[in-house]
């Protein structure tokens, strides 16, 4: 059984613990309070749920998600920052999903900027839709995968659970083609 | 299918730095490759990237690294060669192309499709946050949360206590009995030990529920990011930040929430600070002390004597506070405080139900274990005879059990303090167990009676049901009535109740005593020990799981010997400045 670890990085309060809770099944508590997740914690992605009349991957890997605290940056001033960042830079998570407001994306895309140049391999979840559009922000996807060197992006509304299937299966693609090309 | 390589890293470049940039990017991403452990360890272009932006961390760890005179050599040089163009600001050209970057992501991929308004939470902001209108909002909103805790769970405490005292004991009792133990130790030790013991951390249990529902509440609304705000400006100036001040509000009523409220503080140094000076504010369990030394000694003035105290905690927490955020908390650089305000949205119940119950459960699971521990070892300090032939096991009176013998060696502690009677201190012993045990335990060392022991005769299980059933009633619509007052100011008449005179006048004479006819001073003196001395076994187990062993005995000692010197000025300085 191969074992993956990927990380989940984002802003305070864009919904990182709603996400995780949702990944993972795991219960924990989710405010509405910047900063809630102070240490990092860690879940097991739960597999996509095969459809009726295919067989459970055989394959599929263990994947432990790792929830690092909320930070605005990966500048190493604060503690939070500096557990983010060594993790992200020196512990090589095999994925690091990135949470981004999709209402705040500007402030959001700093942190996106600086993990794009650490190199890891990066998944976004285009998080809070529904505030982004009660605003009348509308994010092409697509688009900002390109300019963002290619890395998928994927829309959700954690709160309301939506986008969270798709999220988890291009999880487990995305490790698939990253071991994939390794091994070529 | 094999593993993927943790080295495998994407190599596309996403963002360009301006030409000069770039070159030394590639000169340092260059030497860093020659070295193997750094090449192997971080992205090179990356590690240049943050070295040439001044990154003290890294740099700390490239320069520890073997063979890192080359790429220190290089960076010096590169870092040169910038500072022509760039002055010293090196780090703000690289993130302001990290920005423009970001900024031109967002104008190719964000559509804005309707004017963005002032939203109302925006509008709510502008007042709420408001630099004089936000502190008095506030204030207020602390006011109710501190009410609801108290007036919501006083019913409800109430309960717990009749619960286990009355019907809990009695089947314990009885149920002894049916094996022939009814009238031993062993009851005594299950009721007085064991059932005292749990009843103790369960009255907790209604505060926790009553302060944890009204936080979340608070907490999901999003008011609690702009609390922090407001007060940030006041909690400053003894080294805190604004998130500091609810476990202070909170201390107000117990300090136990008030540690486990440190918890939402992102930075250790702030979280243990917080959790050190939250027991100094005068939590509810003191009151009662205050309200019964206030009245011996203070009868004409006792609000005036009572409020005095909640206000010399808030005093001393600010003197502690300063003294060590000048000390052992030194902060290196003032940290900014940046706070990202939530929308205001109304409290999902299924998030505020979750969070009262984990932080309370988490309370009880980590509380049991030492006031069970602590219960059980003071029933048997009470139980054992000190001397030979004085009194049997567990029946002995209590100045010639353990607990009398030890109160009498620490007495003398006390005795620069004004009150060095072994009554006082025993008094102060088992206030360590819950601060409102001191009067419990005056009581008893002086022989007076609780009057409200009257020996009826023993009730039927169903009859216990009953009245369990028809109080647990009447604490919820007590509660419900308790309601409308949480506006009210009641805070000088709520406890009065009225105490048995000879117990007052048992501790004035003795305070008299002990003090050399300064009954009034040592009165006052142990007034403010009970204040600041060390927290009660379940605030301390509280800072053992928050804070950690080591802050816990800096906090047991600690306060021990502040309260000691608070009470030696007032009582030594008051002498003199009275001749």
């Amino acid at each position: 059984m191969r074992e993956l670890t990927i990380a989940l990085v984002g802003n305070p309060n864009v919904g990182k613990s709603t996400v995780f809770n949702a990944l993972t099944g795991a219960n924990q508590h989710v405010g509405n309070w910047p900063g809630k997740t102070v240490e990092k914690r860690t879940g097991v992605l739960r597999p996509p749920a095969a459809r009726a009349g295919e067989a459970a991957l055989s394959t599929t890997p263990t994947v432990t998600i790792v929830d690092l605290p909320g930070t605005y940056s990966l500048s190493a001033y604060s503690l939070e920052e500096e557990i983010t960042r060594s993790f992200i830079v020196e512990e090589h998570p095999h994925l690091v999903v990135d949470v981004v407001d999709a209402s705040n994306l500007e402030r959001n895309l700093y942190l996106t900027a600086q993990i794009l140049e650490t190199g890891a391999p990066l998944i976004i979840a285009l998080n809070m839709q529904d505030q982004a559009e009660g605003r009348g922000v509308r994010v092409d996807a697509e688009r900002l995968s390109r300019r963002l060197g290619g890395a998928p992006v994927v829309s959700l509304v954690a709160r309301r659970s939506e986008g969270i299937e798709t999220l988890r299966k291009l999880i487990f693609v995305r490790l698939g083609q990253l071991a994939e090309s390794a091994s070529k | 299918m094999s593993v993927i390589a943790p080295a495998q890293r994407t190599q596309q470049i996403t963002i360009r730095y301006p030409d000069a940039i770039e070159a030394e990017i590639a000169q340092l991403e260059a030497a860093i490759l020659e070295n193997q452990w750094l090449a192997a360890t971080y992205n090179p272009r990356w590690l240049a990237i943050q070295l040439l932006e001044g990154d003290a961390t890294l740099h700390r760890k490239v320069s520890d690294s073997p063979g890192a005179a080359p790429i220190l050599a290089t960076l010096a040089a590169g870092r040169a060669r910038l500072a022509a163009t760039y002055g010293e600001d090196i780090d703000v050209a690289l993130v302001n192309c990290r920005y423009e970057f970001v900024h031109q992501v967002v104008q190719d991929t964000v559509e804005q499709t309707h004017r963005r308004h002032v939203s109302k939470s925006d509008r709510l902001d502008r007042v709420v946050t408001h630099p004089v209108w936000g502190i008095p909002i506030f204030l207020a909103l602390m006011w109710i949360v501190f009410k609801v805790t108290i007036d919501v769970s006083a019913p409800f405490l109430n309960w717990i206590e009749l619960v286990m005292t009355v019907p809990i004991a009695n089947w314990t009792v009885a149920m002894l009995s049916l094996v022939g133990l009814g009238e031993t130790w062993v009851a005594s030790l299950a009721v007085d030990g064991v059932i005292a013991g749990v009843g103790g951390v369960l009255t907790f249990v209604p505060v926790m529920l009553a302060l944890y529902l009204t936080l979340a509440m608070l907490e999901d609304c999003g008011y609690m990011a702009r609390a922090a705000v407001v007060m940030d400006r006041l909690m400053r100036k003894i080294g805190l930040q604004g998130k500091s001040f609810l476990p202070m509000v909170v201390g107000f009523g117990c300090s136990v929430p008030a540690i486990y409220a440190t918890r939402t503080l992102e930075n250790r140094r702030d979280r243990i600070l917080t959790g050190l000076l939250a027991p100094f504010m005068s939590c509810s369990a003191r009151l009662p002390v205050y309200v019964l030394f206030a009245a011996i000694f203070f009868p004409q003035h006792a609000g005036l004597a009572i409020f005095a105290m909640y206000l010399l905690g808030i005093v001393i927490a600010v003197v502690v506070g300063l003294a060590l955020n000048h000390t052992l908390f030194k902060q290196a650089d003032e940290s900014c405080f940046i706070i990202e305000l939530p929308p205001y949205r109304l409290p999902v119940a299924r998030n505020v139900w979750r969070q009262m119950w984990d932080r309370t459960a988490s309370f009880i699971h980590n509380a049991w274990t030492i006031i069970l521990t602590v219960s059980i070892v003071l029933w048997f300090l009470l139980a054992i005879p000190a001397r030979g032939g004085e009194g049997a096991f567990a029946e002995v009176p209590v100045e010639d059990s353990i607990f009398g013998a030890v109160a009498r060696t620490i007495a003398p502690v006390f005795a620069p303090l004004g009150f060095g009677s072994w009554q006082a201190t025993g008094s102060l012993m088992t206030g360590f167990v819950a601060k409102e045990v001191v009067i419990a335990t005056l009581a008893q060392v002086y022989h007076v009676e609780t009057p409200a022991e009257a020996d009826a005769p023993p009730p039927t299980v169903i009859e216990d049901a009953r009245l369990i059933v028809a109080s647990f009633v009447q604490a919820a619509i007590d509660t419900l009535k308790s309601i409308p007052l949480v506006i009210g100011v009641n805070l000088f008449e709520a406890e009065a109740a009225p105490e048995p005179t000879a117990l007052m006048s048992a501790i004035r004479n003795d305070f008299g005593a002990t003090s050399g006819g300064r009954g009034t001073l040592a009165g006052l003196a142990f007034m403010a020990f009970v204040l600041l001395y060390t927290p009660c076994m379940t605030a301390v187990a509280a800072e053992r799981h928050e804070l950690g062993t080591k802050w816990m005995w800096v906090s047991v000692i600690g306060q021990f010997a502040v309260a000691w010197l608070v009470a030696l000025l007032i009582f030594q300085g008051g002498r003199l400045f009275l001749g």
